[in-house]
């Protein structure tokens, strides 16, 4: 298969200006065609020089320890993906000594003892103080001389 | 490390990293972790920012390995080619970055070839008409070109087909050959 000017110029577009490394099928007729225009010789060098400008591009090398940073910001991260309220309160259980029915009864009283400091703080409304009285203390306050030392 | 995970493939590697293996994550990280930064390098220009994607990326993987699932057909660098490219374009919209540095501004409508840059102001224009391609052929770019991988590779990762990645590559040459030659005078 012979290859003209316009299909040569599209090969070397997608593929680049080394010939050599052209798909198989191509390779041989892209040789060819080469080979016998000095034409196509001259979009090869423009498409080498190209080339050679794309490769100028700025590049850095990564950090030597890269993988290692990597791999180790893994495994604390798992750890701490697997704490959840269970693993809290076995370690809690653990650390006080503590059956679970031990610890079933204090959490039980502990519940039962909050409930009734929240009824009783609210339905204590003896314990309001208008702000006349409020008033009044302050007046007593100001007004107040004091024991001297 | 057990030495034996050296020889299992990816696929292998990701069904222990699922178990919880630690040893096949850090032997997938170790096999894959520079070539990850290449593309991510290429895409975002900054060596700290292309680090921090990969091990984002990695990281993902690890706590939800279940996300690459095979079954679909995509072989593992493929899958993970496209989770990496999608952080860096995250990072790029967020960033807004890509700005030239102020002494390389187009003060002149055209500075023709016979304009002298020095070096680092030749990388930092060639890089900005990179950037200023349309994502997908910056992308075609990238992997064909500065990656070398195969036409129907990138075309996978991309999400298109050969013709039209081939297509994507003689696109960005072309822009990117018309702009070397008038500003940088190459090619």
């Amino acid at each position: 298969m012979t290859m003209n000017l316009e299909q040569f110029k599209e090969k070397l577009l997608m593929y680049g200006a080394d010939i050599r490394c052209w798909p198989k099928d191509i390779r041989s007729s892209g040789l060819k065609a080469l080979y016998s225009s000095p034409e196509l010789q001259k979009l090869v060098e423009d498409e080498e020089r190209f080339e050679r400008v794309l490769n100028t591009r700025r590049y850095e090398e990564p950090s030597r320890d890269l993988a290692g940073r990597i791999v180790a910001g893994a495994l604390p991260k798992k750890k701490k993906a697997q704490r959840n309220l269970g693993v809290f309160f076995s370690e809690v259980l653990s650390e006080f000594s503590l059956s679970r029915r031990t610890f079933a009864a204090v959490s039980v009283s502990l519940i039962f003892t909050l409930i009734v400091g929240f009824t009783i703080g609210y339905s204590n409304l003896s314990g309001y103080t208008s702000a006349e009285q409020y008033e009044t203390h302050l007046e007593d306050f100001l007004n107040y001389e004091g024991d001297v030392l | 490390m057990d030495t034996k995970l050296l020889n299992l493939d990816n696929e292998s590697l990701i069904c222990r990293i699922k178990e919880g293996n630690h040893d096949a994550f850090a032997t997938l990280v170790n096999r894959h972790s520079n070539r990850f930064y290449r593309i991510a390098y290429r895409l975002v220009s900054s060596k700290d920012d292309a680090e921090d994607i990969v091990q984002e990326a990695f990281l993902k993987l690890w706590d939800r390995p279940n996300l690459w699932n095979p079954g679909k057909g995509a072989k593992f660098t493929t899958w993970f080619y496209r989770v990496v490219i999608n952080l860096c374009f995250d990072h790029r919209k967020k960033k807004k970055l890509i700005n030239l540095p102020e002494d390389i501004e187009f003060s002149d409508e055209n500075p023709g070839p016979d304009v002298l840059y020095d070096v680092h102001q030749k990388q930092a224009l060639l890089d900005r008409f990179i950037h200023e391609l349309p994502e997908r052929q910056q992308l075609a770019l990238n992997l064909c070109f500065y990656e070398g991988l195969s036409n129907y590779e990138a075309a996978q990762i991309i999400g298109v087909k050969v013709k039209a990645l081939q297509s994507l590559v003689m696109r960005a040459k072309t822009t990117l050959k018309y702009n070397v030659k008038r500003f940088l005078g190459g090619g």
